[in-house]
């Protein structure tokens, strides 16, 4: 039997030894604790275990944002399982998703054609309330700082947001073979009778058609259409009579048919996207007025054959003005989505000034929408192509689209059958199926039909 | 000719056919209560399946049908206050009876062409040679492809930048239109790609109907003397008319299901001349939210297809040939 100073020291070592292991296991279980729910240290931590799900359309800027993942991934502890369609594909399965209010995705694009439609019938979640708490949005993440003309559409009438936009396009005007407009001894068109001169002195020169465009006539046309004095409606949002069939709107669609039909490769009427500007990187055509994205790939395409002859400027002026298209993209969420707080971390990382640097600096993604990146030195030497400065002209159509609204046409919840019946029309008129004002007046016959399908008061 | 066996009809009648001399065609008699019961039973599965996956959607569609159900707007999930007005809009929409026209332009040409080619080709085939028995796998290609890749195929050939077709037409002096974005060669351009793709199902239909053609019948009449063209119009089409039929009759189903082709090619394009009327109602449905419209639409094309089939039927007698 131990003697007492001997038993005080036994005893004092096992209650040594006691409240080390307790403290080791308290330790041990704090920390567990810690990572999962602390809200000050665990704040990176506070979504680990879960798993949100995503979906928009193929692009370049989704392909970047998904090589940065990991890092969100490891930050926040969420996994992100981002899925990606083609667009056509992507807005016909997310009409359908978003009108059951299901719970399959946590956040997704909303797509600029179907805002409208999808903000007008509450299948997002409102994102005010996200925005101003300071628990859920870094104080830094600065809502202001998105080009006001990228974000009028994603808003209701009520000033209440449901996306945050990750892409804006700016219609701008690319000349894949500038060279060959300055043998003709000309410059880069700046207004609509220069342009067709443009194309009629260079169409066929060194077997290069002088325009092309893709099969989206009613994004590609309605500058051309308003350029002449034409509107799509009578005053949208809040007339939606179709007025494009007018004396103005045939002139428009006979410019535009004619080069569609004379002034652009065989087939040009089945091209994609993609199809039109590979024809232009492959030096098989010249002249094209889109959004920024599939311009700039003329310089930044690694496969591109036409870095060195390419020219970039505004749209060409018509009689009645200048109305580039502009529009964007935004990530949201949907009104059934079940772990909104984890969507809104994932769209304040994808659009964070941050982000959206690194993608600029790191990739050279240049149809961004925050107006310190536009504005900042490194975007403007980024998109400072072939000595033709690019960034002053993105944010001037950006801007022109905001003050005016001309845009508003684009984001009607109708406008997507309205827009059908355009495309049709361009069609048949360039394919010499009907003139253009008696496939106009079919046109709006049609949209009229749909229209009133819908429920509209004309 | 001997009879063969065949499966009992239960499905149909109910009724046990006895091979008993003294019965005759009139050898039938009612099932005893119990045995029926019986049958009963064995098929309430099958048919509780094929109502689940036949019946109550095609109900869903007619009920749909008289609503003007639109997706961004839930309240007309129910709305039939006017049930029939999405029909009385289909008689006044252009683009829909167009619609109808151009499948029935399609239709009878690709079914047409899959006949005539299929039999040219099944008759071919029919000779005794090792290469032709060869080539027999070969020419099943392309029904075996996925639709999409089948359009694919056809829009790189259609496309003028990037088609070896084209490229060979302009090598030797010519210039060919794009044949899908042109007014006059659209239609027959997805005509073209059908035919291409579903040649092949006749000619295997028919190639298996030569195969088990009895060979008395080509020996009699090349008795009496029949020569080959003869033989092929006396003998050989007679004996194939019922295959001809059913394998017409498929297509002529199938035809109406055209979707990936103009999809993929065309769009419906240039304008509306290759807008079939499931491709007007899938763009009704899925690019406007229209449903309850699209669904008037399917209702009619259904309505459509079973008369037709059944119109065909009728008029060339399918009875017969299976009896």
């Amino acid at each position: 039997m131990p003697e007492n100073g001997t038993r005080k020291t036994i005893e004092a070592a096992r209650l040594h030894r006691r409240q080390l292991l307790a403290v080791t296991l308290a330790g041990l279980a704090g920390t567990a604790v810690g990572f999962k729910v602390s809200p000050v240290r665990g704040q990176a931590k506070k979504f680990a275990g879960l798993t949100i799900t995503g979906a928009a359309f193929q692009s370049t800027y989704h392909e970047y944002l998904k090589t940065y993942l990991p890092e969100f991934e490891a930050e926040t502890g969420m996994k992100v399982d981002f899925q990606q369609q083609a667009f056509p594909v992507y807005n016909q399965r997310m009409d359908l998703e978003l009108s059951t209010k299901g719970s399959a995705y946590d956040f997704c694009n909303l797509t600029f054609i179907y805002s409208g439609r999808w903000v007008g019938a509450n299948w997002f979640t409102p994102l005010n309330e996200f925005v101003t708490d300071a628990n859920k949005t870094p104080p830094d993440w600065d809502a202001e700082d998105f080009v006001a003309g990228t974000t009028q559409h994603l808003k209701n009438a009520k000033g209440e947001i449901f996306a945050f936009p990750w892409e804006a396009g700016a219609m701008l005007m690319a000349a894949a073979r500038g060279d060959l407009i300055e043998k003709a001894s000309l410059g880069m068109p700046t207004t609509f009778d220069e342009l067709m001169k443009v194309c009629e002195a260079t169409n066929g020169k060194e077997g290069v058609a002088a325009y092309v465009t893709d099969r989206l006539h009613h994004w590609n046309f309605i500058p051309y259409l308003m350029g002449f004095g034409g509107k799509v409606f009578r005053n949208p949002p809040d007339d939606l009579m179709p007025a494009f069939d007018t004396a103005e709107g045939a002139r428009a669609a006979d410019y535009f048919a004619r080069l569609l039909a004379e002034m652009s490769p065989p087939g040009v009427m089945s091209f994609t996207d993609d199809q039109a500007m590979r024809a232009q990187m492959s030096g098989r055509a010249n002249i094209r007025t889109n959004a920024i994205t599939w311009l700039t790939a003329l310089v930044k395409h690694q496969e591109s054959k036409v870095a060195k002859t390419s020219r970039f400027a505004l749209m060409p002026v018509g009689p009645a003005g200048n109305f580039p298209g502009s529009n964007s993209h935004g990530f949201g969420i949907p009104a059934g989505a079940k772990n909104k707080e984890a969507a809104w971390a994932f769209i304040t990382w994808a659009v964070s000034k941050k982000t959206i640097e690194r993608i600029v600096k790191e990739k050279g993604y240049g149809a961004v929408c925050r107006r310190s990146v536009i504005t900042s030195d490194y975007f403007t030497q980024s998109l400072t192509l072939n000595g033709d400065s690019v960034a002053p002209l993105y944010l001037q159509v950006l801007e022109l689209g905001g003050k005016t609204g001309y845009m508003k046409y684009r984001t009607v919840p109708v406008y997507p059958q309205v827009g059908d019946k355009i495309n049709k029309a361009i069609e048949r008129i360039a394919t010499k199926q009907q003139k253009a004002p008696e496939a106009l007046a079919q046109a709006k016959d049609e949209a009229i039909a749909d229209l009133k399908k819908a429920g509209i008061q004309l | 000719m001997p009879r063969l066996a065949r499966p009992l009809p239960v499905a149909t009648t109910l009724t046990v056919r006895h091979e008993h001399p003294t019965r005759g065609a009139a050898g039938r008699e009612r099932l005893a209560p119990e045995r029926q019961r019986f049958y009963w039973r064995m098929l309430m599965p099958a048919l509780a399946v094929l109502f689940a996956v036949t019946v109550a959607p095609t109900l869903f569609l007619l009920v749909t049908s008289l609503t003007p159900l639109d997706l961004t707007k839930p309240e007309t999930t129910a709305d039939f206050r006017a049930p029939l007005r999405n029909f009385a809009l289909l008689l006044e929409d252009r683009r829909f009876l167009n619609s109808l026209w151009v499948q029935a332009k399609l239709s009878f040409w690709t079914v047409s062409l899959q006949l005539l080619i299929g039999l040219g080709f099944a008759l071919l085939l029919h000779m005794r040679s090792t290469l032709l028995q060869a080539l027999r796998t070969v020419f099943l290609i392309p029904m075996v492809l996925p639709p999409i890749v089948v359009a694919i195929i056809w829009k790189v050939i259609y496309t003028p930048d990037i088609s070896p077709f084209h490229w060979a037409i302009q090598a030797i002096g010519f210039n060919m239109p794009a044949l899908i974005t042109h007014a006059d060669w659209a239609l027959t351009a997805i005509i073209i790609a059908d035919t291409w793709e579903w040649f092949p199902f006749t000619m295997l239909m028919i190639l298996a109907a030569l195969q088990m053609m009895p060979e008395e019948h080509v020996d009699a009449a090349r008795v009496d003397g029949a020569n080959a063209w003869q033989l092929t119009w006396f003998v050989t089409l007679p004996y194939l008319r019922g295959v001809l039929l059913v394998a017409g009759l498929f297509r002529l189903i199938d035809s109406i299901k055209a979707f990936p082709l103009i999809y993929i090619l065309t769009d419906g394009g240039p304008g509306s001349l290759t807008e079939v009327t499931n491709y007007y109602g899938f763009i009704q449905a899925f690019n406007f939210s229209f449903i309850g419209y699209s669904s008037a639409i399917t209702v009619v094309l259904v309505t459509f297809t079973v008369l037709l089939s059944w119109l065909t039927l009728r008029l060339v007698g399918w009875g017969r040939y299976v009896e």
